[in-house]
């Protein structure tokens, strides 16, 4: 909780730890920039004056904004995929040491598989389009999903259950009204951690899908983008856009779900 | 109780509970040999050191936990699980810290069978009242973690009175109280019990408490219990006139029984 007293003291510190944050890569795209500057004026290597042309041309003409809608796109619907199906188990293992006891070895026994392993059978199964990117995304965000959600469950606070007991609160009912939203906070922690690693595999996926259908191919996305560069037109400056995007695009994830856990969880405002 | 041997409301039965350590199969007796017949509208305290079980006949009378021997009846059927006419304050009070005070209190009205006798309109008006009355009203859109100790002994109160209990069983519902505070509920939760009532119209109360004085006051037995295993030791009858006002801290019966609790409890735990 802020006070009305204080702002304009703490916005002032706010700025001094900006510009403090925002120093050392000022400085790195100055040297970066001067370095370049002694290049031969036909070297490949990229630029920050080459890299923000390269940028606006693939904003304006060159669909990169299309290519990270149909990414986050892809993520969104794989993380959902994962969402339902791994907040539903854990809450079932969570709750039952005989359904985890079961199945933990199984989860257990593929969650070591980096999501990129299963590319090769990805592809075979679902061809180069859009699912074999969904695929990864979905098995990627799934382990974190699941693996908070059985945390979180098992460590409800048992009083609370006993509580709803003595209430007379129908089983379903504890379930739904007490059992997750006192789980809510580590399930909200395993989505972050997920949408993370969705993020992370998406790309790669794209990347590697894009390798698969070529130039024309009809996989799309910024990983795909990312990969014509490297393997077509050896654009460098292109390549640094797409990690530049792909980079911030992360960044406002993480605050988007920062955000809505401050919205879904008023109870932990400090 | 002189006339016609009606059923007590609440019947314990050479009760015992043991419970074994589910890794080191370890076993300890938590009390023993408990026979206790509690009746209809009777105020009964338990006193006794730190260890002697009085929350595991608490525990055992709300069903939330089996007796390993011996038998628990109310109204003449034997006990067998969890119930809103046997409402439960617990000692950690077991507030939802995503509910609010009010929301809290309502809890069991609006998702239990507390609910069942009202209108929606009529299960508000019902939370309202109970707010107002343990003095929360300007609290009510509060979060428990932004409360005090004694507020949220109060929530907890509050709560377990909406829910309308035929019993309530009450495991050191004052003790995070300071002493004034303490001494004003205690004659409130007096008046909500129904000691101006005829015997039939008030509740049943079992409570648990730390001090003697405090004992004394309210209930029309005592139970004093002792250590290793936990047993009960005495039976109090306290013969004080109600209702009772603060005068009768000072009456010289009262300072006679505290005598004869206190030398009980020592010896008790001696």
């Amino acid at each position: 909780m802020t006070t009305d007293a204080a702002p304009a003291a703490l916005s002032g510190a706010r700025w001094t730890g900006f510009l403090q944050a925002m120093l050392l890569p000022v400085v790195f795209v100055v040297a970066w920039q001067l370095l370049a500057l002694t290049f031969p004026p036909e070297s490949p290597a990229p630029s920050p004056a080459h890299v923000v042309r390269t940028f606006v041309d693939l904003v304006t003409t060159g669909g990169l904004v299309q290519a990270t809608a149909q990414s986050l796109g892809r993520v969104v619907i794989g993380f959902l995929f994962a969402l339902i199906s791994g907040v539903a188990l854990g809450a079932l293992m969570g709750s039952s040491e005989r359904v985890k006891d079961n199945l933990d070895p199984i989860i257990e026994s593929f969650r070591p598989i980096a999501p990129m392993a299963l590319l090769p059978m990805a592809i075979l199964w679902f061809g180069t389009g859009t699912a074999p990117s969904l695929f990864i995304v979905a098995y990627a965000a799934f382990f974190p999903l699941l693996l908070n959600t059985i945390h979180a469950v098992s460590r409800v606070d048992r009083k609370l259950v006993l509580a709803g007991m003595t209430m007379g609160i129908p089983r379903s009912t504890i379930l739904s009204r007490i059992i997750l939203p006192a789980a809510l906070p580590g399930v909200l922690l395993g989505a972050r951690l997920a949408m993370g690693v969705a993020w992370t595999a998406i790309i790669a996926a794209e990347l590697a899908v894009g390798a698969k259908s070529g130039v024309g191919g009809t996989s799309g996305g910024i990983g795909q983008m990312m990969f014509v560069f490297y393997a077509y037109s050896v654009d460098l400056n292109g390549i640094v856009v797409c990690m530049i995007v792909v980079g911030v695009v992360a960044l406002l994830i993480d605050r988007l779900f920062r955000f809505a856990e401050h919205r879904l969880m008023p109870w932990r405002h400090r | 109780m002189k006339t016609a041997p009606a059923t007590p409301k609440l019947k314990l039965t050479n009760v015992s509970k043991q419970f074994v350590a589910p890794l080191t199969g370890h076993r300890t007796l938590a009390v023993t040999g408990v026979d206790l017949e509690i009746n209809a509208g009777e105020f009964v305290c338990v006193v006794g050191p730190s260890g002697c079980g009085k929350s595991t006949v608490l525990n055992l009378i709300a069903g939330l936990d089996t007796p390993t021997t011996g038998t628990i009846e109310m109204d003449g059927a034997p006990i067998r699980g969890p119930g809103a006419e046997r409402g439960v304050m617990f000692q950690d009070y077991a507030l939802m810290p995503w509910q609010t005070v009010r929301d809290n209190v309502g809890f069991g009205l609006r998702h239990g069978t507390p609910g069942r006798n009202f209108s929606p309109d009529e299960r508000e008006a019902r939370i309202s009242e109970h707010v107002e009355l343990v003095g929360l009203k300007r609290a009510e859109k509060k979060y428990p973690h932004q409360l005090s100790g004694g507020m949220r002994q109060r929530v907890a109160l509050a709560r377990l009175l909406a829910n309308g209990p035929d019993v309530l069983l009450m495991d050191e519902p004052l003790g995070a109280l300071d002493a004034q505070t303490r001494l004003i509920l205690q004659v409130e939760l007096l008046r909500i019990w129904g000691e101006t009532l005829p015997r039939e119209k008030r509740k049943t109360v079992i409570f648990i408490t730390h001090e003697i004085s405090e004992a004394v006051f309210l209930a029309d037995r005592v139970v004093v219990m002792s250590n290793n295993p936990g047993s009960v030791k005495s039976v109090v009858p306290i013969d004080l006139p109600r209702p009772r006002a603060e005068a009768v801290r000072s009456h010289p019966v009262a300072e006679q029984i505290w005598g004869m609790i206190k030398d009980e409890a020592y010896r008790a735990i001696a």
